[in-house]
């Protein structure tokens, strides 16, 4: 057989002539749009403000089912980063999706910290923040348990919460995208080194962290994530669906929050610097965080091509853990394609409503 | 004749412009971060990370009292006060709610229109097999 390109029929090209030309037209049009468009609405589902302190929201989301699970699920965000990536528009929700699979469901969400929380340290996050949630949720449903969800820095806190507080009201931990053994956040590790990364200085002079110094951050782990966004927008400018999916994740990575000083002082010194959590030399309000007191079952879900948290920064939970009922699920994508967007409604999602159901009773 | 039309088919796919420019993208965004995760794998990255905040920080500062004292002269509100006044409002706002959820609470009646509670006795449902 020769290795001669054949050209394919005639009509085959003009079909793809035409396409193209229609595709370049409404890229055009599409594009104006895009550019001239406020930013995109977020949120899917509807929900209430149950609890709120400062920088601290607790929203619950209204339940969609006539009979829920006994367990209600509550999930806590990232100080740095909005919770509506859980609820971005419908078909790529997290909570539109459990809310149909009868759960109740609750968000830990964050605003923007004012310059009086710059004082805001890891017990408040983990104390106070989380605990209060847990007992409002506790008042709403008349229920003991709960069970915790934790994505990112979110997950840590959530982990953190469940160590100081076992046995406690919570009853199973489910921990998305999680750090655990910091040695393995390569790119924060880099960034923020030891001989070079002065925080005391920083945290000193800023009072509160700016969103720029994370976003930095990212920019450099994944600089052609930013400009390749763009040039695949461009490309499928066309595609309503696509450009809407594209604003929805632009903004959500735009409002990126600022953090309080003395949490993200925390976050260096004692998880990046000592790795005191995974070393069992983490003290909270005087009380030792240790991973081993977890004996509930835990729900570890990773993402195959992380390149904020790697597998291994997770593993702590697998077998540091006092639990004996753990299971790991590995997701292809991404940081964020875990808690967002149709691939993980497809795959992910469904796997922890299997494992939750059977412990939501 | 078929098995020519088969081999047609497949190379009129390898000449999918648009796949072709997704590839080149994918391709090229995944040079790019291997090529930045090595470099940020140095020691002097690190040092030039850490500087390269502090000069920001320092140029951040000094911009923003330089902008202070113009917008002042201007008689403008600065940064700081809109900064202060979103701080004030949000502190009312919490307020607010903080009183809502008190009257929730100590059981004032729920908005009209408000559903009933679910039931809490949701089963897994069976498994096949």
């Amino acid at each position: 057989m020769s290795d001669t390109p054949a050209i394919p029929p005639i009509e085959d090209i003009s079909d793809r002539v035409r396409k193209e030309i229609r595709r370049a037209y409404q890229r055009n049009i599409k594009g104006l749009d895009f550019l001239i468009a406020d930013r995109e609405h977020v949120g899917a589902m509807e929900k209430d403000i149950v609890y709120r302190e400062g920088t601290a929201v607790l929203y619950r989301y209204k339940p969609v089912e006539q009979e829920i699970y006994r367990i209600p699920l509550l999930i806590v965000t990232p100080p740095s980063n909005k919770g509506y990536i859980f609820d971005l528009a419908s078909g790529q929700s997290f909570v539109e999706f459990m809310l149909q699979r009868g759960y109740d469901v609750f968000i830990l969400d964050w605003n923007a910290p004012r310059r009086d929380e710059a004082s805001l340290d890891l017990a408040d996050y983990v104390d106070r923040f989380i605990a209060q949630s847990v007992a409002r949720i506790g008042e709403i449903t008349g229920e003991g348990d709960v069970t915790l969800a934790g994505y990112c820095m979110g997950g840590t806190l959530a982990v953190i919460h469940a160590a100081l507080h076992a046995p406690g009201p919570v009853a199973n931990l489910i921990a998305f995208a999680t750090p655990v053994d910091f040695t393995f956040m390569h790119l924060f590790q880099a960034w923020a080194k030891k001989d070079h990364f002065d925080v005391d200085e920083l945290v000193d002079e800023l009072g509160i962290i700016p969103p720029e110094l994370m976003l930095g951050a990212f920019d450099l782990a994944r600089p052609a994530n930013r400009t390749a966004g763009q040039m695949n927008l461009w490309a499928n400018m066309w595609s309503e669906d696509y450009v809407k999916s594209y604003r929805m994740f632009d903004r959500w990575a735009a409002e990126t929050l600022p953090v309080p000083g003395e949490y993200f002082r925390s976050q260096i010194k004692l998880l990046m610097w000592q790795n005191a959590l995974y070393k069992g030399e983490l003290d909270v309000d005087g009380r030792r965080v240790d991973l081993a007191k977890i004996t509930v079952p835990i729900l570890n879900i990773v993402a195959q091509h992380d390149h904020v948290v790697s597998h291994e920064a997770t593993q702590p939970l697998m077998n540091q853990t006092g639990s004996s009922d753990r299971h790991e699920i590995i997701s292809k994508g991404g940081h964020v394609s875990l808690v967002a967007g149709p691939a993980a409604l497809r795959r992910l999602w469904p796997l922890i409503d299997d494992w939750l159901a059977e412990r939501s009773t | 004749m078929q098995r020519r039309w088969h081999f047609f088919r497949m190379v009129q796919k390898e000449f999918d412009p648009v796949r072709a420019w997704q590839d080149f993208v994918q391709k090229w965004e995944i040079e790019i971060n291997e090529w930045s995760g090595k470099l940020t794998e140095s020691e002097q990255f690190s040092a030039i990370m850490g500087q390269a905040t502090k000069l920001n920080l320092v140029a951040q500062k000094a911009w923003a009292d330089q902008m202070e004292s113009m917008l002042q002269a201007l008689n403008l509100p600065s940064k700081v006060q809109i900064e202060s006044l979103a701080e004030r409002l949000d502190r009312i706002e919490d307020n607010i709610e903080r009183m809502r959820l008190a009257m929730e609470q100590s059981g004032e009646p729920e908005a009209a229109g408000a559903q009933p509670e679910p039931r809490r006795t949701r089963k897994p449902p069976r498994k096949a097999g």
